[in-house]
């Protein structure tokens, strides 16, 4: 048999290089009328009064009043308005559509808009928490208790925009009482279903499909639900095409970021290990909740980190303030947790005087160890080759030492992490029950009927070699169109790190099914339904059990060189490696441990985001500095073997396991460098000079 | 309203049209070349990039007054030539393309380098492509195929 | 509102004359400041008088004592043109990106007038002319002169900068020192020219130029005239004093890209490590 894992070219090379590849915006040829979103300009106000200009014939206004069903987005907790109604939270919030035919009519009209607003004073600390979420392992009260010592350290984490290259953008048509929407997703059933919500209509009524999606990160996962729905409700009352595509500054405004975070950690310490630990995680969850209490129990979750520490007290809020609503962005709060633990293990190692890494190994999780909820590590962990590997490309030992002890400004750090696959919890099975299809045509053309949204990643090319190779026929063999709710069953979002080992399983699973059923020029149909393993125990009120079927693991080792004068660091080198199970096909998995590194290694020292009076401050591509092609460090990836039973081919998730090391890794070498404990992300220049001035060693 | 002339993709256009509209929203709406794409709006992430007389400039920067009488290659005009099929082979075989949306600017910085440069090194390439931001791939790909583009199209250049 | 696409200078000075038009070189600055909407027109609140094409001003000429560089010479063309100085072209290299720089005029970056424009510190650095015409004249203005403020310039309505000289002068160090928020294509937190020409070591010419540390460029040529005449190790052993002479010139704001504390403690950093380099 063929070795899944050898690279062939991905399907959609050509249309994408030669610019034929159709995203949203591309889309022309109907008559279409344009919207213009009037949003708040205020951060926490009531609105007292809308006065319109006189609109010409063919232009129109859409906002609550116009919803035939309930005024809110159906995420997973539904208290996103699609338009606001009273008041607006923060700053920048949608209150109404503009609609009509010519962009400078529309602009002008946008500007003659008067809104009246009763000023309300707006809350930006982390006060107000709506969501909080605590947990135990062992006993952590005596644990702290027969401490010989406390050790504890705070951490903070900024936002993180996804900066996906083609911002967000929907289109839309009705067929009589049918509304079709078009857009750039992650997610089309949650659109569907967001709008089938909002019009209050049955599921027939709504379609919706997938453009080509020009990068999404999270980003394109719950927000285009949001214009989506408004894009519905004008269609619904206008009953012409209607196109709303955001510029860069409006995206960057208004769009779900990941949660800024504010953790502390506590150990308690007997003979120089941790023994236990207390975790307190706050996340700004901007104005509304949306998908925040998700993203709080990943990284609750993942306090531990790539370790397993006996006795846990995890405490998190989600904190609503009158900012931009965050939500999901590759990691899904993970990346938060991974930063803190990983520095917390080395901050607290050197407070004890003893070298981390001998900590580390000694509390890194092993098979059958039990999981910060409990679960167990049913598979093989090779975290010890991968982490001998990772040291003995990147020279670690030698390095991290002398680096510590020279004035080179040179540094190294490491990362250790894992990242659980699929949903949280019992999700995939209560929440999701993903159901995939194949179908074999008449002309044994086979088509993967899933809902599943190739945004880069490659899942066209991997679920078409899959099924491929499951049946042993040629690639273009198999067809695997761009999601269409008209076609493709809900086979689930295209989000945490699923795809592949939920969809592809099943994927996997139906091909084998549609092997045995094979009949030569005759049609055939095959389905698989998601069964959650018997094994899986998960209590979603106490945070008990195994959170994820199958956990992915990786390390990640980063050298820096800080400037002396500037301070600005310089990435050198990075050096990964991966069990994701196994490679569906070696090269997507290098690009994508390319991408996610370089995401999440700007993540740790330069991508820096701010608001300032509720407001983004860095609301463009000049001000939100992502790395460029000179910032990016040579990379040299390994893949390790560690195939997962229940994954197709053995194949776990890839995707988010790869952005979460990256801060770590960059901010211990950063640390390494100035021999200054660094406690916070992103760590710019200008904090490394406030270090190097007061930071405590 | 002037009437301005130049050649797109070999041919020669007129349009009459708003002198300061960008060249940009001119390519995709009124010639509809929707391979080039808008990404900020603001010269920062090249997904704009077009050939003005050989060199790489972003579209979205550009009037269109500034291009009468000139030279545009857009990724529609540029993909029917021989680099193109070099190039393009050499994105495939590193995997250099993930969204794809930065990809026909991608293209076209890494054309107008070659062009330049036909034998960069690691970082001319670097510097070539910097104003091309790219989110998903982390650029070591896309830097390997201009580096394999070099050589597999050796003399072409 | 008609905008105009002179095929001549002479011709757009005519149209100068006549009444006020925001003029447009490369388009790589106004454009992204006025754009509105995507697909809706740039907001110009003038008529436009577009200049790139204008031949006759792309130029670089030398003589004996200076270049001349035509106000619409583009950035590249400056990169890659054998006469223009070294400090100017390390600026230029890291400058923008190639796409910009390809449009991106010298004349468009002086008038721009920004703070952050690197451009600027190398252009006072090398005490360029800017050289402006109305149809009736010519006048030249040092660039100091020239820009007086955050975008504000000494420019009248009927006026265009034509073009920019630079004296030839020789010297034996130069750093260009651009700090920004990545490595490459961003806009300075600081940028910094130091020049230097020193013989049997001692400094026979010193300058130097800080951007984005102040509302205008800064340049003290009363602190640079008590370095000229000293020996390298006397100014070094006098760094302090010199550094803290600059202090009161370089006000910083702290804003989204950088803190008031960061722009001045590296600005003093960049100036004692010039200062320094000056043995090497």
């Amino acid at each position: 048999m063929k070795d899944i894992s050898k690279s062939v070219f991905k399907v959609d090379n050509d249309e994408k290089i030669s610019g034929q590849a159709q995203y949203v915006s591309d889309i022309m040829g109907y008559d279409f009328l344009y919207a213009f979103t009037i949003r708040s300009e205020h951060p926490k106000a009531i609105i007292k009064d809308i006065n319109l200009p006189n609109l010409p014939p063919g232009y129109y206004t859409v906002d609550y009043t116009d919803i035939p069903g309930k005024n809110v987005v159906k995420i997973i907790f539904d208290d996103m308005p699609v338009f606001a109604e009273k008041q607006v939270n923060y700053y920048k919030e949608p209150i109404m559509l503009l609609v009509g035919k010519d962009k400078e009519v529309l602009k002008n009209l946008a500007s003659m808009v008067q809104i009246e607003y009763e000023i309300l004073e707006p809350l930006y600390t982390y006060d107000n928490s709506v969501i909080n979420y605590h947990f135990t392992k062992g006993d952590p009260v005596t644990a702290f208790k027969n401490a010989e010592r406390v050790i504890s350290f705070d951490y903070d984490t900024g936002y993180q925009e996804q900066l996906y290259i083609e911002p967000q953008g929907m289109l839309g048509y009705s067929e009589g009482e049918k509304v079709t929407l078009v857009g750039s997703i992650q997610c089309p059933y949650y659109v569907k279903n967001a709008v089938i919500a909002i019009l209050d209509t049955t599921p027939e009524m709504v379609r919706v499909q997938q453009a080509a999606v020009g990068g999404a990160f999270g980003g394109k996962e719950e927000f285009p639900s949001l214009i989506a729905c408004q894009l519905a409700v004008a269609i619904n009352k206008i009953k012409r095409p209607i196109k709303l595509i955001y510029d860069r500054e409006e995206d960057m405004e208004v769009t779900t970021k990941r949660h800024p975070s504010k953790i502390t950690l506590e150990a308690a310490i007997v003979n120089n290990r941790i023994v236990g630990m207390r975790s307190k995680v706050g996340l700004d969850g901007g104005a509304h909740i949306g998908l925040s209490g998700v993203v709080l129990s990943r990284a609750l979750i993942a306090s531990t980190g790539a370790y397993t520490i006996d006795n846990l007290d995890v405490n998190g809020d989600v904190f609503i303030t009158n900012t931009v609503p965050n939500g999901a962005f590759r990691g899904f709060g993970a990346p938060q947790m991974l930063f803190a633990i990983e520095m917390f293990i080395h901050h607290v190692a050197t407070e004890l005087g003893i070298d981390p890494l001998t900590m580390r190994l000694d509390a890194l999780a092993k098979q059958n160890d039990k999981t910060s909820t409990n679960g167990t590590f049913r598979d093989p962990i090779i975290m010890n080759q991968m982490i001998e590997k990772a040291m003995e490309m990147s020279d670690y030992k030698r390095k991290v030492k002398e680096y510590q002890n020279d004035d080179s400004f040179r540094g190294i750090g490491m990362s250790w992490f894992l990242h659980g696959c699929g949903f949280t919890g019992s999700g995939e099975s209560t929440h999701i029950n993903a159901l995939v299809k194949l179908k074999k045509d008449e002309q044994n053309q086979v088509h993967i009927l899933i809902a599943a949204v190739d945004m880069g990643q490659g899942v066209k090319t991997t679920m078409k070699k899959i099924v491929a190779n499951v049946l042993d026929i040629p690639l273009e063999q198999v067809t695997y169109n761009n999601p269409d709710t008209d076609f493709v069953p809900d086979s689930g979002p295209t989000v945490a790190s699923r795809t592949i080992m939920i969809v592809g399983g099943l994927i996997a699973r139906a091909a084998l099914q549609l092997k045995q059923k094979w009949v030569e020029d005759y049609e055939v149909i095959v389905e698989e339904r998601y069964q959650q393993p018997s094994y899986v125990k998960w209590d979603e009120e106490t945070f008990q059990g195994d959170a994820y079927p199958a956990y992915s693991w990786g390390v990640n080792v980063v050298e820096v060189e800080v400037s002396k004068v500037t301070y600005q660091v310089n990435l050198l080198n990075s050096w990964s490696v991966y069990d994701v199970g196994k490679a569906i096909d070696e090269r997507i998995i290098i690009g994508q441990a390319d991408g996610g590194q370089m995401q999440g290694l700007g993540y740790g020292y330069l991508e820096v985001m701010r608001t300032k009076n509720g407001k983004v401050e860095h609301k463009n591509v000049t001000d939100y500095i992502i790395p460029t092609s000179v910032d990016a460090p040579s990379m040299e990836t390994v893949i390790m073997d560690n195939p997962f039973p229940l994954g197709p081919y053995g194949a776990k998730g890839a995707g988010e396991l790869t952005l979460v090391g990256g801060a770590p890794a960059v901010a211990l070498a950063i640390e390494n460098a100035i021999n200054h404990k660094v406690q916070s992300i992103p760590m710019t220049p200008e904090k490394i000079m406030e270090l190097i001035n007061h930071g405590n060693n | 309203m002037e009437t301005i002339k130049f050649t797109l993709n070999h041919k020669v256009v007129e349009v009459e049209i708003n002198e300061t509209k960008r060249l940009l929203d001119v390519l995709r709406e009124h010639f509809l070349l929707t391979g080039v794409k808008e990404g900020c709006g603001e010269g920062e992430c090249g997904a704009c990039a077009v050939l003005l007389d050989g060199d790489i400039v972003n579209s979205c920067m550009v009037p269109i007054a500034n291009v009468k009488d000139h030279d545009v290659v857009t990724i529609e005009g540029y993909s029917k030539t021989k680099n193109f099929e070099v190039l393009k082979e050499a994105y495939a075989e590193e995997g250099a393309v993930q969204c794809g949306f930065c990809t026909p600017g991608m293209m076209i910085a890494s054309e107008a380098l070659l062009r330049k440069n036909p034998h960069p090194t690691e970082e001319d390439i670097k510097n070539g492509i910097s104003g091309n931001l790219c989110r998903c791939t982390g650029y070591n790909m896309i830097i390997k195929a201009v580096q394999r583009a070099s050589k597999s199209g050796e003399g072409l250049w | 509102m008609v905008n105009v696409i002179p095929k001549s200078l002479k011709e757009a000075l005519k149209f100068l004359q006549e009444k006020p038009y925001t003029i447009i070189a490369g388009g790589t600055d106004l454009m992204v400041q006025k754009r509105g909407w995507s697909s809706t027109n740039p907001e110009f609140k003038q008529p436009v008088l577009f200049i790139a094409n204008l031949a006759e001003l792309n130029y670089v000429k030398v003589d004996s004592k200076a270049i001349f560089i035509g106000a619409t010479t583009t950035l590249s063309t400056l990169l890659n043109h054998p006469s223009i100085p070294d400090i100017y072209k390390d600026a230029l290299f890291e400058m923008a990106s190639v796409g910009i720089r390809n449009s991106a005029t010298i004349a468009g970056n002086i008038a721009n007038a920004s703070p952050a424009g690197d451009s600027l510190p190398v252009l006072y650095a090398l005490n360029a002319v800017v050289v402006v015409q109305n149809i009736e004249r010519k006048r030249e203005i040092a660039i100091k002169d020239f820009i007086t403020g955050v975008r504000k310039i000494t420019l009248q309505e009927d006026e265009m900068i034509t073009e920019i000289i630079i004296p030839k002068d020789v010297f034996t160090h130069r750093k260009w020192v651009k700090v920004g928020g990545r490595r490459a294509d961003a806009i300075s937190k600081i940028s910094f020219v130091g020049l230097a020409n020193i013989k049997n070591k001692k400094i026979v010419d010193f300058r130097i130029a800080l951007g984005a540390v102040a509302p205008t460029v800064v340049r003290q040529e009363k602190i640079e005239a008590q370095c000229i005449g000293k020996t390298v190790e006397e100014l070094q052993n006098n760094i302090e004093d010199i550094v803290a002479q600059y202090q009161q010139f370089i006000v910083p704001i702290t804003d989204q890209r950088s803190t008031k504390a960061y722009r001045e403690q590296i600005s003093h950093n960049i100036i004692v490590d010039f200062i320094k380099s000056l043995s090497k």
